[in-house]
């Protein structure tokens, strides 16, 4: 199992950071369940966008 | 909707406090907040693991600059995890590879999450936040 999350590809562990870090902050931040999915969602939506943005922005530096 | 106060103390809120830091949940789990106790073990413990299982480094205590320093503060968040990192990681960290930074950055992020569990299980415990 642990060796498994080792093999995640970088958008992977991107994908993976998200879902966690935005699930944690829900339940940190909000008592009803329905209130929990919707942030979870809207975070880990924002976080792709963020990373995705940034990503976007960085590449003409990679060349 | 009526709300039950959670009667806590001060003490509570420290064993509490201690209790998540070293277990991420465990903290949660002596105040009988059953599905938050999950969620952060399973998040912290998850991207913990993710991070070892990546190769990532894991700074130690002889920190020599500033930025090895908070690395160690961070990564000590993870609490047993940190401990057990070296049991975890059975072939040790490959920082030369992006992958491996990577999971420096997972298992770091993983101390600070739990860093911020550590601080709702206290104010819990010491009775800040209704049932």
């Amino acid at each position: 199992m642990i060796a498994r999350l080792g093999n995640l590809t970088h958008f992977g562990a991107l994908l993976f950071f998200a879902l966690v870090v935005s699930l944690t902050f829900a339940f940190l931040s909000k008592r009803d369940i329905t209130e929990r999915a919707k942030y979870t969602l809207w975070a880990f939506l924002a976080f792709l966008l963020v990373a995705v943005g940034i990503g976007w922005l960085m590449y003409p530096f990679s060349q | 909707m009526t709300k039950e106060v959670v009667k806590g103390n001060q003490m509570m809120g420290i064993v509490a406090a201690f209790a998540g830091w070293l277990v991420p949940g465990l903290g949660h789990l002596v105040l009988r907040r059953w599905s938050k106790a999950a969620v952060y073990f399973l998040c912290v413990g998850g991207l913990a693991c993710a991070g070892l299982a990546m190769r990532g480094g894991v700074f130690g205590a002889a920190a020599e600059d500033l930025f090895d320093r908070l690395g160690f503060f961070a990564d000590l968040g993870a609490g047993v995890f940190y401990f057990l990192a070296h049991q975890i990681q059975s072939a040790g960290p490959d920082v030369a590879h992006a992958t491996g930074d990577y999971g420096t950055r997972l298992f770091a992020a993983a101390g600070m999450l739990n860093f911020l569990t550590v601080l709702e299980a206290y104010d819990i415990g010491r009775g800040g936040e209704t049932k």
